[in-house]
């Protein structure tokens, strides 16, 4: 006897029994998945949500100026920058550094990035590890690169003065346009692996038909290949603009104390004048502006997508 | 099969979380708080870089082949404020036993209940330290002294200036370097220009403030790096503040590149303490290394090795030493500094600073 030709009165206890098993077989699934995925949660509760629920109520003391933290509940921490002019400006400057350096990075990012995508070549992967390589350094190694790049007796200056294009060597350093070159360079492969995998859509033959049907170079790239990278380039600069709002070593060490942002501001409070509940308030300021910008970016991406 | 595989998967997630909890709630042994005297370890923690070195070839290496059996763990910090954080952060279990840090910070340090008091009867070498080194409640003495200097180009000034108002000199605009508070260099320097303005720093610093902004211009930066003297001996600045102990010591370093001296309008002291903390996990042990870091022969050696002054009145120093620590004898022009007044000025003047003082 086949299986086809089996009676068909015994089929209902199987179902019965197939449907428990399945639900069984659910069950066991969830609970897998479950332990699988505990040590990533136990991990992500105690090195991230824990220390950020500390911070949200360490924002909510009183710091003193000797650094001792009266624990209380006080909305002055949020007041003082909120209604500061010299906050509102370090939040300006945070911002602005922030959309200055992620606009440079993409620009300068996108053409090696759309290079490296549509490359055929057999060394596309030796390329992409090249483009990328500058990761296997620390941002605090090439900002003291940077420094040294960009210093009073560093290259550019010692170059264009030698070159009798200048007199007087360029202020390159200690200031926010040292701060944007160096931020620029350190966050292009981020940058380019942000662009490479958000160009899903991007095809050749899309390109080639509107070029068959009359589209000029030109038109081409703004009309097809363009879009099609928006969503990519988007990404990319979403990613530099977080990662520019909130870092610290380059502009501390390229902006010479002449550079005001979040992140210094933080550090100072911390560790120069003690008052943790203040720079954890500077920190929720901080993570609200990351907040809404990623809301901009869903939207934004939505838009695009539909 | 597949439930099997499955259950040894759950195990591996299991084995994974337990390890995970187990890393993060590692710590040392309740066994090792009662200490021994003579044994154990003593977790240290003080300044990084140059000191950190210095102090261990010149302190804590001859401490170890004293006491062979106690094994001190040296954590390293760039400022006391820093020490003063990771002691904060660890006050309900602490795992430091000694902190050497600026007297400015350890006061915090003491009214924060973070120090143990001390006395002469634990620490025999407490009563070589003189009643002005002792901290009046009887908490950490003074462990060694300086003072903030003036860092100079020997190829620029062949001859050491004599006056801090050589920063404000037009000629050398764009290349000084000046630590802004709260760095206590800068601190130092708003009291100093204040004292050369006229003013009671304690009452006001308009004069100072207004003095800084006529220098601000002129400083190349106001974070110098990698530190004050790398910037002047590369060349990248010819003038900055600095303290008197690491100056002469890159001064030596650089082959006289670099020099550092006291100008006749006064200077600052910057005075180091050390400090017993409270619920020290290795207390015993922790007491004898400070009776050491208190003995002649260390404060002596460290002398030598970073030119920072002697707190005790036992330790004799050699003639080309003595000449370059900071003098303690009253013979230089001190602005004080007053702990207690630092301590509530510092976010004022750091503000005053930011807002005011430093330009883009």
């Amino acid at each position: 006897m086949t299986l086809l030709e089996a009676p068909a009165a015994p089929e209902r206890p199987r179902a019965k029994n197939e449907g428990q098993l399945e639900r069984a077989t659910e069950r066991r699934n969830r609970r897998t998945y479950l332990a699988l995925l505990l040590p990533g949660l136990l991990g992500l509760l105690v090195s991230f949500v824990f220390p950020l629920a500390y911070m949200v109520r360490m924002s909510f003391n009183q710091g003193s100026p000797d650094g001792v933290i009266v624990e209380t509940f006080t909305l002055d921490t949020y007041i003082q920058p909120l209604t500061d002019p010299y906050y509102w400006k370090v939040t300006l400057d945070t911002f602005q550094m922030g959309v200055t350096v992620g606009v440079l990075c993409v620009l300068v990012s996108y053409p090696v990035a759309l290079f490296l995508a549509r490359s055929t070549s057999k060394y596309r992967g030796l390329l992409i590890a090249i483009a990328i390589a500058p990761l296997l350094t620390s941002a605090v190694v090439r900002t003291y690169g940077w420094m040294v790049i960009l210093g009073t007796n560093g290259l550019v200056n010692s170059s264009l003065t030698g070159l009798g294009l200048i007199d007087t060597p360029l202020k390159l350093t200690n200031n926010m346009a040292g701060v944007t070159i160096g931020l620029v360079e350190i966050f292009m492969p981020y940058a380019i692996l942000a662009m490479i995998s958000g160009f899903g859509r991007l095809s050749p033959q899309l390109e080639e038909a509107a070029g068959s049907l009359g589209a000029s170079k030109f038109k081409v790239f703004t009309r097809v290949t363009l879009p099609l990278c928006l969503p990519g380039l988007l990404t990319a600069f979403l990613l530099v603009f977080v990662l520019s709002i909130s870092t610290f070593i380059t502009p501390r060490l390229l902006g010479g104390g002449s550079v005001q942002v979040l992140a210094t501001e933080i550090y100072d409070q911390t560790t120069g004048l003690l008052n943790w509940p203040f720079a954890a308030a500077l920190s929720v300021i901080l993570l609200v502006l990351f907040g809404l910008i990623i809301a901009v970016y869903q939207r934004l991406t939505r838009k695009i997508g539909g | 099969m597949r439930a099997t595989i499955k259950r040894k998967m759950a195990a591996v997630a299991a084995l994974s979380a337990a390890m995970l909890a187990m890393s993060g709630c590692g710590g040392s042994s309740d066994a090792a708080k009662a200490g021994s005297a003579t044994s154990g370890e003593v977790n240290l923690i003080a300044y990084s870089g140059v000191w950190q070195d210095q102090y261990n070839a010149a302190v804590i290496e001859p401490f170890k082949a004293k006491y062979p059996d106690i094994k001190i763990n040296y954590a390293s910090k760039r400022s006391s404020a820093e020490m003063l954080s990771a002691l904060q952060g660890q006050k309900n279990s602490p795992t430091t036993d000694v902190a050497i840090m600026d007297n400015s910070v350890s006061t915090t340090g003491n009214k924060q209940g973070l120090f143990e008091k001390v006395t002469p009867d634990a620490i025999p070498n407490l009563a070589n330290v003189p009643e002005k080194f002792r901290d009046k409640d009887g908490y950490g003495p003074v462990a060694m002294l300086d003072a903030v200097g003036l860092v100079y180009d020997t190829a620029t000034f062949p001859k050491a200036p004599d006056s801090w108002n050589v920063l404000w000199d037009p000629a050398y605009a764009g290349k000084i370097n000046v630590n802004a508070p709260p760095s206590l260099l800068g601190l130092s320097l708003t009291a100093i220009t204040s004292k050369m303005q006229g003013e009671d720093y304690t009452k006001g610093i308009d004069g100072a403030v207004a003095r800084l902004k006529e220098l601000a211009p002129s400083v190349q930066t106001f974070a110098p790096n990698p530190d004050e003297y790398q910037n002047v001996i590369t060349g990248q600045t010819v003038l900055g503040l600095g303290q008197n102990a690491r100056g002469q010591f890159y001064s030596d370093q650089s082959n006289k590149k670099m020099g550092v001296t006291f100008p006749k309008e006064g200077t600052v002291y910057q005075i180091n303490t050390v400090n017993l903390v409270k619920d020290a996990p290795h207390s015993a042990a922790a007491t004898t290394f400070i009776n050491y870091a208190l003995s002649a022969e260390a404060q002596t050696a460290f002398a030598k090795a970073l030119f920072y002054a002697p707190s005790v009145t036992n330790a004799h120093l050699p003639a080309d030493v003595k000449a370059r620590v900071v003098p303690t004898d009253g013979s230089l022009n001190i602005v004080p500094l007053d702990v207690d007044f630092l301590s509530s000025a510092r976010d004022k003047w750091t503000d005053t600073w930011k807002r005011q003082i430093i330009t883009k």
